[in-house]
């Protein structure tokens, strides 16, 4: 039995092909539905509510204000303190409903009746009565600060500080040539297909909360620090979750009424978001370098300074806090870049709130850093790879401790750069796609290299439980949601305890089975849940031999076990896998089962990753082939791992080229998929990805690095490298849309 | 002519069963569905007509089950992702699952159904391009779509 390394069939995939999955809306449990009165400004102090008209509507039980709910609250979400220092941060915690609507569509007030028609109806009958204020809608307008967003805060400004090494001065004196760059993301909506949603229960004292999340062990933290309930008494169920993509470890206003609500009326109350409702509920990226770097006329990169400006939206959530601390961090990434100032900001805007979306932090960072060695390279006339193999960090050099004090922990990106230009056909396609160009095609070719860090401890949970008939059963902290690593924590189990992977269920994401648990993001999965699993697994094996030595009449440390069979070798004589594990329910001692917590830190795959595109007359650009030759550590299971490179790249395409939540001048974000451009089966190029056959495994269990994130932390930048390819102009930032690339061809 | 307020009633046939039922004009037939009938494996992902999370067959035809009302599938018959295959996979279900083709799996139930039609109408010879031409209307956000473009291609070549 060898299941890791092999593309083995995804375990739970019947129930989601026959219509059997059961995401939060699915759920038949009998509730009320809730529905927000949101407001139509960007800025505004509610002067009353007249929810007089609303109530009369046929099935409506209640409508809640902030004066009805927000005082059951003691705390509201604030930055999560696991990754994020609270105190480098101004902020206000979230309320459930607002007395000062701080951006188009932030909730007022709650409907709550029989159906979701009726709820409906109500919402556009409750009267609100606002007083405009005035608004930021820009980032320039909000860093002048005339307008706040936060009274109390005093500032726009949430987050300041400078992120210096070395010495930056002496670096930019010694330059040869310095070279002005800029790298923005526009703003992104995650987006994944199934909304988000929520169903809450109270039973007099104990409240059970469905929530469509990645991380319900944190859901029941926040829900017990803010409603003071014991977390106890709070139990957290993940149903399905149809796709997150880091947008569901992010407490909305939203949830917070709903649970509100729910213990007031003592019933069970449930929000499913309409597409428009989830638009706005999470936003990401949004932001902006710009700087200058020092290089030396033979491509030595001496320095990097520039500001990093972060929009915020309109208030701190849960992850957004990550990014202007994390990107300054990473943006030396696998160069040799020791001299560096990076100063940080991060701004509130009155436009809906900014989240993480996947690869937080390390796609900015990789755009920025990529976006530079492209700029240098061109200024320089040098060949886009023969300056990154110029600057990177050597084998020799490993472990790398960054400028920042990052330990990269292992890889060697020369060797693998020379190995990546082959799979990929770097030279043959460059020179392709200019004979392409000569006959009048408008071809580009685009490269560009990630360093991520992945993995983020610190900690995570796991549980084998081998019942009497012994079949398996793996419980993890992790959650997954689509990445199918249910399905490759169990072919580690199946590996390590030697059975057939058709008696192991793994099962996650309820707070009253999981012990404890930090959930799925951050490609950490199947390194630190795995890893946690199959420590586990060793320890439950451990038991079964002292049980199967006892059968034996043997020491333990003479009862040897392989594929079902401990074998007590000097006397010839055997047990099954599964009479041990009857046994172990029968004698002394009895119980099959071990948890592990494990503690990890991060870990750092790379990879090199190429994309093809081809331009019309109309400046439409599409990807029509995308490259990727990765080093992820060991690779589990080469399938699942090969679909996360292709839906990360389909993200990239979607991000460099369709992708930007458009918000105009009053605030309002587009809030239908007419206006924001998810890439359909048309947009999708060809994908071929490759992971090589040297890995420079992790220091995890599993050997694993993580791919979750890869494609689209490097995907924007190597398409947009592939336009300027194409046409010989530059372009800073994502998404690049037809009417720039259009105006670069008629110039 | 149905009065504000009044219900109106409706027949029809879903996954072979006749069901009779009294729904409000407005109601839409997604909701008829997940909500009245309990079928809940087609999904609602958007409110533009946009995602084809809801893609059903009514009357042999693959329809956006959130852009019809209930009473306008009076008289027809329906076939959801329950329905498919009769209790057994169908091989559309088993391409998708061979071909790693879903990962969260809620544009799933859509696609097939989606996949569904188009192979009923073009049949084995079907071409990379009718495939993306045909599924343009449902998105996932999850696969980058190339192993649901192999998967569709496996189902048809199989016979039923
Ligand atoms: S829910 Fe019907 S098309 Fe999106
Ligand atoms: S599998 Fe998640 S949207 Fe398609």
């Amino acid at each position: 039995m060898n299941y890791v390394g092999k593309p083995v069939k995804r375990l739970n995939d019947s129930k989601f092909i026959t219509g059997k999955s059961v995401y939060i809306d699915d759920l038949q449990i009998s509730s009320l539905n809730a529905a927000f009165v949101r407001s139509p400004y960007a800025h505004a102090r509610v002067k009353s509510v007249d929810a007089s008209d609303a109530l009369k509507t046929k099935g409506i039980v209640a409508v809640f204000t902030a004066k009805d709910l927000n005082p059951m609250t003691s705390d509201g979400p604030g930055p999560w303190v696991t990754y994020i220092n609270q105190a480098e941060w101004k902020f206000v915690p979230r309320k459930p409903l607002t007395e000062e609507a701080r951006y188009v569509g932030d909730p007022v007030a709650i409907v709550i009746g029989i159906d979701k028609y009726s709820v409906r109806d109500a919402v556009d009958k409750v009267n609100v009565d606002y007083e405009e204020l005035p608004s930021a809608i820009a980032l320039e307008d909000a860093l002048k600060g005339e307008a706040l967003v936060h009274k109390e805060l005093g500032t726009n400004v949430g987050y300041k500080k400078d992120f210096s090494a070395g010495n930056v001065e002496s670096a930019f004196k010694s330059a040869d040539k310095v070279i002005p760059v800029e790298a923005s993301n526009t703003r992104l909506i995650p987006s994944p297909m199934e909304p988000r949603g929520i169903v809450s229960r109270w039973e007099g004292g104990s409240l059970t909360v469905w929530y469509s999340t990645q991380i319900p062990h944190f859901a029941r933290e926040e829900f017990s620090k803010d409603f003071g309930i014991p977390s106890s008494r709070i139990r957290v169920i993940m149903p399905d979750v149809g796709g997150a993509f880091g947008s569901k470890a992010h407490f909305v206003a939203e949830d917070l009424a709903v649970v509100a609500s729910s213990i007031k009326l003592g019933r069970t109350v449930r929000w499913t978001a309409t597409r428009s409702e989830e638009l706005i509920s999470s936003n990401a990226r949004h932001n902006t370098f710009k700087g200058e770097v020092a290089v030396k006329r033979d491509g030595t990169i001496l320095g990097i300074r520039g500001d990093l400006t972060v929009d915020l939206g309109a208030y701190l959530t849960y992850t957004e806090g990550l990014q202007p601390a994390i990107i300054p961090l990473m943006i030396p990434g696998p160069y040799k870049i020791r001299d560096i100032l990076v100063r940080s900001t991060a701004v509130y805007t009155n436009t809906p709130p900014i989240t993480m979306y996947r690869g937080a932090s390390r796609p900015e960072a990789t755009f920025i850093i990529e976006r530079i060695m492209s700029t240098v390279a061109d200024e320089l006339h040098m060949d886009d790879l023969e300056l990154r193999e110029k600057n990177m960090v050597r084998a020799d050099e490993m472990p790398y401790k960054n400028p920042f004090g990052l330990v990269y922990d292992s890889g060697d990106y020369l060797s693998f750069l020379r190995e990546a230009k082959e799979k990929l056909k770097y030279h043959e396609t460059l020179t392709w796609a200019e004979a392409e160009r000569t006959k009048g095609k408008r071809i580009g070719v685009g490269t560009a290299f990630y360093l991520e860090i992945s993995g983020f401890g610190p900690w995570e949970y796991g549980e084998i439980r081998v019942d009497e008939r012994g079949d398996v059963t793996v419980v993890t902290g992790g959650t997954p949601h689509g990445q199918g690593t249910d399905t490759a924590i169990a072919q580690v189990v199946a590996d390590e305890l030697q059975i057939d992977i058709g008696r192991i269920n793994v099962v996650w994401g309820d707070t009253q089975v999981v012990a404890s648990g930090m959930g799925s993001y951050g490609s950490r999965t199947i390194s630190i849940a795995g890893s946690a699993a199959k420590s586990a697994s060793r320890q439950v094996l451990e038991k079964m031999k002292y049980v199967a030595a006892k059968m034996l009449n043997a020491d333990v440390e003479e009862v040897e076990y392989s594929s079902c069979e401990f074998k007590y070798k000097k006397e010839g004589k055997s047990v099954k896998w599964d009479e041990v594990a009857k046994a172990a329910y029968s004698g002394k001692d009895p119980g099959l089962y071990a948890s592990v917590t494990l503690e990890g830190d991060v870990t750092y795959p790379y990879g090199l990753h190429m994309a093809i595109v081809e331009i019309d007359d109309t400046g439409i650009v599409r990807v029509k082939e995308y490259r990727a030759y990765d080093d992820i550590g060991r690779v589990i299971n080469p399938a699942l791992a090969e679909a996360q490179i292709h839906g990360g790249a389909m993200q990239g395409v979607g991000q460099a080229l369709y992708e930007e939540a458009r918000i105009n001048d009053e605030g309002q974000l587009a809030v239908s998929y007419a206006e924001y451009f998810v890439p359909t089966i048309m947009e999708s190029p060809h994908y071929t990805s490759y992971f090589t056959d040297r890995p420079f495994p992790s220091n995890y269990a599993t050997g694993t690095k993580g791919v979750g994130e890869a494609a689209l932390i490097v995907g924007p930048a190597a398409i947009v490298r592939a336009i300027e390819n194409a046409t010989g102009k530059r372009f800073n930032k994502t998404p690049v849309t037809p009417e720039e690339v259009y105006k670069s061809l008629i110039k | 002519m149905v009065k504000p307020g009044e219900k109106v009633k409706i027949k029809v046939k879903v996954n072979g069963v006749q069901y009779e039922g009294e729904v409000p004009p407005r109601k839409l037939l997604v909701h008829f569905l997940r909500d009245d009938l309990g079928l809940t494996g087609t999904k609602v992902g958007c409110d533009t007509t946009t995602c084809g999370a809801c893609t059903v067959i009514l009357n042999g035809k693959s329809v956006k089950s959130c852009t019809l009302l209930a009473v306008q599938a009076d008289g027809g018959e329906i076939l959801t992702i329950e329905g498919l295959g009769n209790g057994k996979l169908h091989r559309i279900q088993e391409a998708f699952s061979n071909n790693f083709a879903l990962q969260c799996g809620f544009c799933t139930p859509g696609m097939i159904m989606q996949t569904y039609y188009l192979l009923k109408e073009k049949g084995s010879e079907i071409s990379e391009e009718e495939i993306r031409d045909g599924l343009h209307g449902n998105i996932c956000r999850c696969t980058g779509y190339q192993n649901i473009i192999k998967a569709v291609e496996e189902a048809s070549k199989v016979r039923s």
